[in-house]
């Protein structure tokens, strides 16, 4: 036990016993600082302080310490600071040091991952508790020897010659009428057939084919435990989460349907969605889903840690839902149910608008009281009215265009512009090959102001799209998880670096000076793109928002209108 | 309670599990693990249907299917090989197991813990071995070709070898009696009639040799009412003839994969299938045409057991 007294040796040999022995290499990178066996024989050196030091060591037992790489193993020396530490060493350390400092290195491969002597006692108990349950379950289980002597039965009657019913083959074995096909049938049924005829056809589960991925009872294969929380459940029952165990291999995806097999046999009465509209959401203790993405369906299931999971109807890709990149220019799309019902709202909104005012007032603001009172004028009229209604009618349908937004009023990129009677979205397209990619942004209809076309070139024309922008607004509840516009401006900003999307008019310079009458401020995206979608785009947005008749787009023109004038009064 | 209602039909396989399904419905009721080393060879059910049976690869096992448990109730130490086959007395009495260490065995399952009441030496590996209805005499196939004959009761045996260079891999007996069938490597299937007389062991008479298949037959098997006969085989077919004459009636066909293990319904009407795909299958026989799929292994299902009853006209 002398050498073992050694500080050196100790100090080493621990710190060497955690690095060795952690596999993730975390101790070596802190240790990698704080080398003790080198303080040590610094400190050593510097006659006297080894034994301070050592004595600390021992009354603080912090663990992580040692350096046996240290290459200088100078502890037996003869100089005269070592005859001090001979104080605590035990004598005769020096005969043997060379040795064991060397073998220091060939003690930590052997070591075991716990160092220290309690440790040791507790994993013994660990594992005579293990061998005490291994005894317990085995206690249950009878155990029978295969090779025993053969015990002839003691009863005669043990084994029992049954006397079979003589063979009523005999008259079936001549059957006239059974024809080659058919076995005639002696009216015999059984259970099973009796079951089958009463379960209905579509018993067989259609998500029998995630049954595969039950974990439970694999032997030789990882598994994964995830209690999942079920979200489509009526309300007693969501509160308690489905306890799965799955094959570790299966991908999200598999996940998703081999929950929805639990479910479907645990929860019959519940009805089911395809596969599809399911995802699984991160969740705490409770069944309150976080606000993150899902997880990715392609991924497997053991590249998360989680434990716990809720499964519930897809949502919307938060904050934007995401926009086709390969759709055609100005195509149609219906990204979601959510927004399909959103959308469809709007529209019989809409309609009731139309069918409401439609006579009195004019939304499209054509100019109901153009006054030509001739019959031709009235025509036109009425064809102008007609597609107005027409914009209308389709106004709040979702579109997406594509066009450049302008950026730093030079810089130009290609982005969708995804319009609906919800919300605008832009997203940078993915083939965009300078500028990393930028995060999309979705702004709530609510916050649109205007849009506008100031320039048109020939074929080309400059677009312009008026949003709210104030750092005080307020919280709104609309159902998008979206940032609020502030929030987005910083999200451009801040996402491009340098080379943000739109130079937002609260950067300074821009609009500030512009409404600075107002407590509300706006600021604008530019837009490069041909005349026509241009129009487009301004009658479709500028439609949206007449129907809505939104007080922001009222406060905005006011502004401007007071602006002008001021203009005018300079001038 | 629910257990008259509860129609089980168990499967086990290379994936060393051993999973319970609901046999109209298709889903997993429950999956016990089985040895680690092990496939399962064959799965038998208690007569009472309260305990399931399953030998493989140094091991027999017997799990409790009422309790939620998982884990045997009773285990077989000391095994050796494979054990091929085990089935029950019609009383649950007592057991047999036949196993590739030459010996077929009784154990007496009234008697606590079990004992061996009977061994019965094949001289060479036992693939198959059978009940005969009258419950005292046992069929037996060894991997040296020969078929045996045993009487449990008088420890008579008889002993034939239909084919030299094949190995047995299953033999069957009747329901009613009358037939004994043995299926080789070859892929040939051979029937013996069977007669007895006053309480005397059954004497064994050539009937008829079938050339089932091209390879390897993996099971065969009488249907309930006798009058059928299903032959598995490695070239992914399932036949079923007709025992009258032992004409071919059907031909049910898993493209690609070895047909492992099959059992009828009560009523004849219903196949059940265990294949390399990992499926088991529920077969209407009339029309050829699988109405179930039993999924979740992740290995060849190599045995299966379905215990049925005849519950009326």
């Amino acid at each position: 036990m002398a050498t073992y007294s050694n500080q050196h040796w100790l100090l080493s040999h621990i710190r060497n016993s955690f690095i060795s022995t952690d596999d993730t290499g975390m101790c070596e990178t802190v240790m990698l600082s704080d080398d003790m066996p080198k303080h040590y024989l610094r400190k050593f050196g510097n006659s006297g302080a080894g034994g301070d030091h050592y004595h600390w060591r021992r009354a603080h037992k912090t663990p992580p310490t040692g350096g046996g790489t240290t290459p200088d193993r100078n502890t037996r020396h003869p100089d005269a600071p070592l005859q001090e530490v001979d104080f605590i060493c035990y004598p005769g350390l020096d005969l043997s040091d060379d040795e064991e400092d060397m073998s220091t290195h060939s003690f930590d491969i052997q070591m075991y991952p716990e160092v220290g002597a309690h440790r040791f006692r507790s994993n013994t108990a660990q594992k005579l508790e293990k061998l005490d349950i291994a005894k317990r379950r085995a206690a249950r289980i009878k155990s029978v020897n295969y090779l025993e002597e053969v015990q002839p039965p003691d009863r005669d009657d043990f084994f029992k010659r049954k006397e079979l019913p003589l063979s009523k083959a005999a008259p079936a074995k001549k059957e006239p009428k059974a024809n080659d096909d058919e076995l005639s049938d002696e009216g015999v049924q059984s259970q099973l057939s009796e079951q089958l005829a009463k379960s209905p056809k579509q018993a067989q589960n259609r998500f029998i084919e995630f049954a595969r991925f039950d974990g439970t009872s694999q032997v030789g294969m990882q598994t994964k435990r995830i209690n999942v929380f079920l979200n489509m459940l009526p309300d007693p029952d969501r509160n308690y989460p489905l306890k799965i165990c799955v094959v570790a291999t299966a991908k999200i995806q598999e996940v998703i349907g081999f929950v929805c097999y639990r479910t479907s046999l645990q929860y019959p009465d519940v009805p089911l969605k395809s596969l599809q509209h399911y995802a699984l959401y991160m969740t705490e203790d409770n069944d309150d889903m976080e606000d993150f993405p899902p997880l990715d369906n392609r991924e497997p299931c053991s590249k998360f840690g989680f434990s716990q999971l809720t499964l519930a109807e897809r949502r919307p890709l938060a904050p934007v839902t995401r926009v086709d990149y390969h759709s055609q220019l100005g195509s149609k799309s219906m990204t979601s149910v959510e927004d399909k019902t959103a959308l469809s709202d709007a529209a019989v909104k809409a309609l009731q608008n139309i069918s409401l005012n439609g006579g009195t007032s004019d939304p499209g603001g054509a100019g109901g009281g153009g006054g030509g009172d001739s019959p031709h004028d009235n025509v036109k009229e009425y064809e102008k009215r007609l597609l107005n209604h027409n914009d209308m009618l389709e106004a709040p349908m979702h579109r997406t265009f594509r066009l450049n937004i302008i950026d730093k009023r030079f810089f130009k990129s290609d982005v969708t512009l995804g319009i609906s009677g919800e919300r605008i979205e832009i997203d940078q397209c993915k083939n965009a090959k300078f500028w990393p990619q930028k995060k999309p942004v979705s702004t709530p209809i609510d916050f649109v102001a205007h849009c506008e076309i100031l320039e048109r070139r020939h074929l080309k024309a400059l677009l312009r799209i008026w949003l709210k922008s104030n750092s005080s607004s307020p919280s709104f509840s609309t159902g998008c998880t979206s940032a609020p516009i502030n929030a987005s401006v910083t999200t451009l900003n801040a996402g491009s670096g340098s080379a943000g999307i739109a130079h937002s008019p609260s950067s300074p310079g821009h609009s500030s000076s512009l409404f600075s009458s107002s407590n509300i401020r706006f600021k604008h995206y530019d837009f490069d793109t041909d005349t026509h979608t241009a129009e487009q785009i301004q009658n479709k947005l500028n439609c949206i928002l007449e129907m809505r008749s939104s007080d922001l787009r009222r406060e905005f023109l006011l502004q401007r209108d007071r602006k002008q004038e001021k203009r005018q009064l300079k001038l | 309670m629910g257990d008259q209602q509860q129609l089980i039909l168990a499967t086990g396989g290379y994936d060393h599990t051993i999973k319970v399904w609901q046999a109209h419905t298709g889903n997993c009721i429950k999956t016990m693990r089985f040895v680690e080393t092990s496939q399962v060879n064959a799965l038998d059910r208690t007569p009472d249907k309260t305990r399931l049976a399953a030998c493989g690869y140094q091991c027999i096992r017997l799990y409790d299917l009422e309790s939620n448990c998982t884990a045997p109730v009773i285990n077989f130490d000391g095994v050796q090989k494979n054990v091929t086959r085990l089935g029950f007395q019609e009383d649950g009495n007592w057991m047999f197991t036949a196993g590739e260490d030459h010996h077929v065995r009784i154990w007496d399952m009234i008697a606590a813990p079990p004992h061996c009441s009977r061994v019965f030496d094949c001289e060479a590996p036992v693939n198959a071995a059978c009940l005969h209805p009258n419950q005292v005499e046992i069929a037996m196939g060894s991997q040296n070709g020969s078929v045996f004959l045993w009487d449990v009761k008088s420890e008579r045996h008889e002993r034939i070898v239909p084919e030299v260079d094949a190995s047995i891999q299953d033999v069957a007996i009747s329901p009613d009696g009358r037939y004994l069938a043995a299926a080789n490597n070859k892929g040939n299937c051979y029937i013996w009639s069977l007669t007895s007389q006053d309480q005397k062991m059954s004497t064994l008479h050539p009937t008829k040799k079938i050339q089932a298949h091209s390879r390897y037959i993996l099971r065969c098997k009488f249907s309930p009412d006798s009058r059928l006969l299903l032959t598995t085989s490695g070239d992914g077919t399932v036949c079923i003839w007709k025992t009258d004459d032992f004409s071919k009636w059907r031909e049910l066909r898993i493209e690609n994969y070895w047909v492992w293990d099959a059992a009828f319904s009560a009523d004849s009407k219903w196949l059940f299938t265990a294949s390399s795909d990992g499926i088991a299958r529920l077969w209407k026989l009339q029309t050829k045409s699988t109405i179930r799929d039993y999924t979740g292994h992740t290995k060849a299902i190599t045995a299966l057991s379905f215990k049925d009853e005849i519950v009326g006209k």
